[in-house]
């Protein structure tokens, strides 16, 4: 059953990739008055797939705080790692995009930024993960810091939100206007959806790979005790 | 196009795919460290 | 009763950190090597006065992580933590007693370097301590919150003098953010006026972490 629809979904994922993929193709080369645009189409999506993960995660350790299950821990586990993966790919492809189109690698805006700061305190969490041995120990401590992670996310983006407006940086000015043409904005959703197929088939691989942990554990234990 | 507008374009678009494959390859690697030892730790236990 | 708590375990940790002043001797020589090492890495600079906010602040958040690092792992020694856990005292009680007394430490370290930073740096401070003091009250609570709560639950690793940093100082930017803005602001003599939003960052993010980990500490402490 698990299996059939990963299947499907990575059936799905690749049929949409090809069929988007020539869409995009086909799209003009100049649209704004920036260049090399297309790579919005795999930039933007992934960190809405790195976002909708984050946000996947935080909904699952609340449920592991409020039910005990262990099910939603590991969930929330595969999830923030795939999800760390979507936002490192993210960061990279905007920054090569950056020096293109700025001519630098990095500026300190709100959105590098907080993504920025988001990788550093989701690898923290992954760090903390693989400290701690005790299950419910680790389950209870992460998803702890998983709430507090979510909010100091919303802190960050708002507080250097307020730094850049009261610097503006005329680098920014495109990107506040928003908006691309008609027709252009829909490729980028669809690559999301076949991104969010693409996560949720590795976030599950990861889930199953907590299950073998646990079960060598227990095994191991169960070694000991005779 | 200009050239080095593609060569960006074609940056931008290999490194997405490039760390979404180093992820899934580090996936695999640990999915068969933990079989070889899931298999190691059965083992140990009929032995015993 | 419950604020009596939270002075008695406030006080027990005062008085052994006072026994012996580790952490508090580590942290203020610590914020003073950092200080003469930024007057190095400075010495070219054109502008030394846009700069001098975010020096203070590097050199407190540094410090700070040595006292807060001991804030539980103190406890390690004869099983003290479980002790306190199966005590009377709620888990927030145990959390804000200690929180209180990072609190003063932070504040008595901060309060000595500040001295040091005036003298080495040629800040005047006259008249603008009122301010000044209100801006460290409120960043120094918030790094105490952040900081007492990732020390409660790496207090278990094996790793948690490495672990305590990576963790904290990315929850600390916007506390050290809006500091280092206000204290630079503060020090070059513009008007408090010009800086209410990063007051009220400040305010926000102390009010917020502290209502969440008051919430939720028994999570961590007791499971």
């Amino acid at each position: 059953m698990r299996q059939t629809i990963l299947f499907l979904l990575a059936a799905v994922f690749a049929g949409i990739l090809l069929w988007n993929g020539a869409t995009i193709l086909d799209l003009p080369q100049q649209v704004t008055n920036v260049g090399a645009y297309k790579i919005i189409y795999f930039h933007v999506p992934a960190a809405f797939t790195a976002f909708t993960g984050f946000v996947t995660a935080l909904v699952a350790s609340i449920l592991y705080l409020a039910t005990g299950k262990l099910r939603y821990d590991a969930f929330a586990a595969g999830v923030t790692e795939v999800a760390l993966a979507f936002a490192t790919a993210n960061l990279i492809s905007g920054m090569i995009w950056a020096r293109y189109a700025w001519g630098i690698w990095w500026t300190w805006d709100a959105r590098l930024t907080s993504m920025l700061v988001c990788l550093l305190m989701y690898y923290g969490y992954v760090m903390l993960r693989q400290a701690i041995t005790e299950p419910t120990q680790r389950a209870r401590l992460s998803a702890f810091m998983s709430i507090l992670g979510c909010i100091n996310v919303a802190f960050v983006y708002q507080s250097i939100a307020w730094y850049r407006t009261q610097h503006p940086s005329p680098v920014l000015g495109f990107r506040e206007g928003g908006g691309m043409g008609p027709g252009l904005e829909t490729p980028m959703y669809w690559n999301w959806l076949a991104m969010l197929c693409l996560a949720t088939i590795l976030a599950s691989v990861r889930m199953r790979q907590g299950e073998f942990a646990t079960e060598i554990d227990s095994l191991r234990r169960q070694a000991h005790s005779h | 196009m200009d050239p080095r507008e593609f060569q960006f374009t074609f940056y931008g678009l290999m490194i997405v795919w490039l760390i979404i494959t180093v992820y899934v390859l580090s996936l695999a690697l640990r999915e068969r460290r933990l079989r070889q030892e899931l298999d190691r730790v059965k083992r140990m236990l009929e032995k015993s | 009763m419950y604020l009596r708590q939270i002075w008695t375990i406030a006080a027990k940790d005062l008085r052994s950190e006072m026994r012996t002043k580790e952490a508090l001797n580590a942290s203020v020589a610590f914020s003073m090597v950092i200080l003469i090492l930024f007057s190095f890495a400075f010495d070219q600079a054109e502008d030394l006065k846009g700069l001098l906010g975010g020096l203070l602040w590097l050199a407190y958040a540094f410090a700070g992580a040595l006292v807060l690092n001991r804030s539980f792992a103190r406890e390690l020694q004869n099983d003290c933590l479980d002790a306190l856990i199966s005590s009377p005292a709620p888990p927030s009680a145990i959390f804000l007693g200690k929180a209180l007394a990072n609190f003063a430490l932070l504040m008595a370290v901060e309060l000595i370097s500040l001295g040091v930073f005036a003298i080495l740096y040629d800040v005047r401070l006259s008249g603008k301590l009122g301010l000044l003091s209100l801006v460290m009250l409120l960043a120094t609570w918030g790094i105490t919150v952040i900081g007492t709560t990732f020390s409660a639950l790496t207090v278990n690793l094996t790793m948690r003098e490495l672990m305590l940093p990576v963790l904290i100082y990315p929850f600390l930017i916007p506390v050290l953010m809006s500091a280092m803005i206000l204290t630079t602001d503060l020090i070059a003599g513009v008007p408090i006026a010009t800086n209410l939003v990063w007051l009220r960052v400040l305010v926000a993010f102390d009010i917020a972490f502290t209502a969440v980990t008051v919430l939720y500490i028994d999570v961590v402490l007791v499971g």
